[in-house]
């Protein structure tokens, strides 16, 4: 599970401070689903990228899987975002050099998982979003949609507690955007993941069983 | 496959794919050839001229001797025990094959015309190894070609030999002198042989030159080393008494402006491999620029900054190994083969060879890829730091900016 308790930020942006949170409090159950939503510029993604271990708070505390992120070292944070997180980009983010397949199959090599279970385990998942047959193509050759399915078997390869998607959607058309949705809500719900979810569109955030809206840097009931 | 192999390895193909890194990864491996090519021909170069410097000072210079001026007697016994005690010590030596004494000293050799002041050598049993005649005794002289070219001298013409000491005799100072035939004329074959001297039997040098310079010439077995023997008899003669000199202390002189030739040639020459290690952190850090937000994502998935690091030190020498090899192995060939066919000439009045010649030595070459390893590492380091470094976030925002 998730717990958020009292965190703050701030920005130094020139000569001005810009402080983006200000005593964030959240609760995410094992399992459960959350969406973020708020305007451009709230600090959604910076409140994602402090759950996701990629940011530091300046104040409060930040639980996740049992781990107080806040208290960890950051060798202990590297290894704790490949054991226990996933991440889905907006951008998808896949690396260019490596084929749909080995960048599935990215965490678990980071993991030092052996190459030939991991292989298995990566084509398992690309047929399970419908890309085995795209495998071995590289994510230049693939369309968007194509691109963030392959960016979610990523994100789920090692089965992760807690997956953490920004903008999954925000690049992708409507039908892209709803198989990706549909896809997100069927590995998760295989795997009981907990995910907290970045979005501006409110169709998306309606999908998720809690809504909180970031905005003047607080999280309110949206 | 390990992560940091997988990703290095990609990254290293990848640079083929971008123009700019192409070229700056070309100019890198290129610039590493022409390095440590140079640097290794340097050395052959400096190898084979030294080398053949060393043979011939080692041809022409006793291996060992124990220097014991006029006496080497300890307390309690004669100038003539003391030296028989040295000279069994010496033959008693594991190395040793023999020992003969052996009298330096400044004399003149005169004919009906004029003096000339000469070098005089008298040994005991035969001319030394490090003459270049028969080590056979004679009862006369053995001249120096140089010598009897000025003196006019041919074998079985006699001269006299002259002792600056003269002797006193009732009526009077009157000079020590010998008459003795030429039996030998011998040429040294040296670079300088001006000093080239001329050989008596020990028994007639000793009559004229009583307070001449008398040592010890030890020859050692063949494959005996002269340092160690050397060592070896310091620890059982006093000091005060003899001292023991080997060929290399002998020209230890020689020796150090060698060393010190060859470091400074080194030196110099090494710089284009440090010119070419800019290139490589250059084109590292072009390498990390194009790669900035996938680096991040790596970080993002968990890979921690020391593999990160790794990935770009690894991918450092996959630039640099190809060229580092590549140069190396042109420089030794071309070595080769230049003193092979002997393509350098020298004027062969000036040294003992008419060609440049050339020895690659397989230390040298480990040194000159120790150094380019070396630099290339240091450049790679710092590239490698900056990958450690990037902030995940920072680093995959800059994909979208």
């Amino acid at each position: 599970m998730i717990a958020v308790s009292g965190v703050t930020k701030a920005y130094q942006d020139g000569a001005v401070r810009r402080q983006v949170l200000r005593g964030v409090d959240l609760v995410v159950a094992r399992g459960e689903t959350a969406a973020i939503v708020g305007p451009s510029g709230s600090g959604k993604s910076t409140l994602l990228n402090i759950l996701g271990a990629l940011d530091t708070p300046d104040a409060g505390s930040v639980r996740v899987d049992g781990v107080d992120l806040t208290a960890s070292r950051p060798s202990a944070l590297a290894g704790f975002r490949n054991r226990s997180l996933g991440f889905v980009f907006q951008f998808h983010q896949l690396l260019p050099d490596f084929t749909a397949l080995e960048n599935v199959m990215m965490p678990g090599r980071i993991a030092g998982r052996p190459t030939s279970s991991l292989s298995a385990l990566a084509l398992a998942l690309l047929d399970q979003v419908g890309l085995a047959d795209r495998a071995g193509a590289f994510p230049q050759q693939l369309s968007g949609g194509e691109r963030q399915r392959i960016a979610i078997c990523r994100a789920l390869v090692l089965e992760p507690a807690v997956l953490l998607a920004d903008e999954p959607t925000g690049n992708l058309d409507s039908r892209s955007g709803e198989q990706v949705l549909g896809l997100l809500d069927t590995l998760r719900r295989r795997r009981d993941t907990t995910m907290v979810l970045v979005t501006h569109n409110p169709e998306v955030a309606k999908r998720c069983g809690a809504v909180l809206r970031l905005d003047g840097g607080s999280l309110a009931p949206g | 496959m390990g992560f940091v192999w997988h990703i290095a390895v990609r990254y290293f193909r990848s640079t083929r794919a971008d123009a700019h890194i192409r070229a700056l990864s070309t100019l890198t491996a290129g610039g590493l050839a022409v390095g440590t090519a140079a640097l290794v021909l340097a050395l052959a170069a400096l190898a084979g001229f030294q080398n053949l410097l060393l043979e011939d000072l080692a041809r022409h210079t006793p291996a060992l001797q124990i220097e014991f001026g006029r006496g080497a007697a300890v307390e309690g016994e004669s100038a003539t025990e003391g030296a028989r005690h040295l000279a069994e010590l010496a033959a008693a030596t594991n190395g040793v094959a023999g020992v003969q004494e052996l009298l330096y000293a400044r004399g003149w050799l005169a004919d009906d015309d004029r003096p000339l002041a000469v070098e005089v050598l008298g040994y005991e049993k035969a001319p030394p190894p490090w003459i270049p005649v028969q080590p056979e005794a004679t009862s006369g002289l053995i001249v120096p070609v140089s010598v009897a070219l000025r003196m006019g001298l041919a074998v079985g013409d006699i001269v006299r030999v002259v002792s600056p000491r003269p002797g006193l005799t009732p009526v009077g100072p009157r000079p020590r002198v010998r008459t003795l035939p030429v039996d030998l004329i011998y040429r040294s074959d040296r670079a300088e042989n001006a000093d080239d001297p001329v050989l008596l039997p020990l028994e007639q040098a000793s009559a004229l030159f009583a307070r001449g310079d008398r040592r010890l010439d030890l020859t050692l077995a063949p494959e005996a080393d002269p340092e160690r023997i050397g060592d070896f008899l310091r620890r059982g003669i006093d000091p005060a008494v003899a001292m023991v000199t080997t060929w290399r202390q002998a020209n230890r002189a020689l020796l150090f402006v060698l060393r010190l030739e060859k470091g400074l040639v080194f030196s110099a020459v090494a710089l284009i491999v440090a010119v070419a290690s800019f290139a490589l952190l250059a084109a590292l850090s072009m390498v990390l620029s194009s790669k900035r937000a996938e680096v991040g994502v790596l970080a993002a998935m968990g890979a921690p900054p020391a593999r990160l690091q790794r990935v770009f030190l690894l991918l450092g020498a996959l630039l640099s190994v190809g060229g580092a090899g590549l140069g190396g192995a042109a420089g030794a060939g071309l070595a080769a083969l230049l003193d092979r066919y002997r393509v350098i000439s020298t004027p062969s009045d000036v040294y003992v060879v008419d060609y440049v010649p050339f020895l690659v030595r397989g230390t040298d070459v480990l040194v000159v890829l120790a150094v380019t390893v070396l630099f290339t590492a240091a450049a790679a380091v710092i590239g490698a730091r900056k990958a450690s470094l990037l902030h995940p976030v920072e680093a995959m925002r800059s994909a979208r900016t």
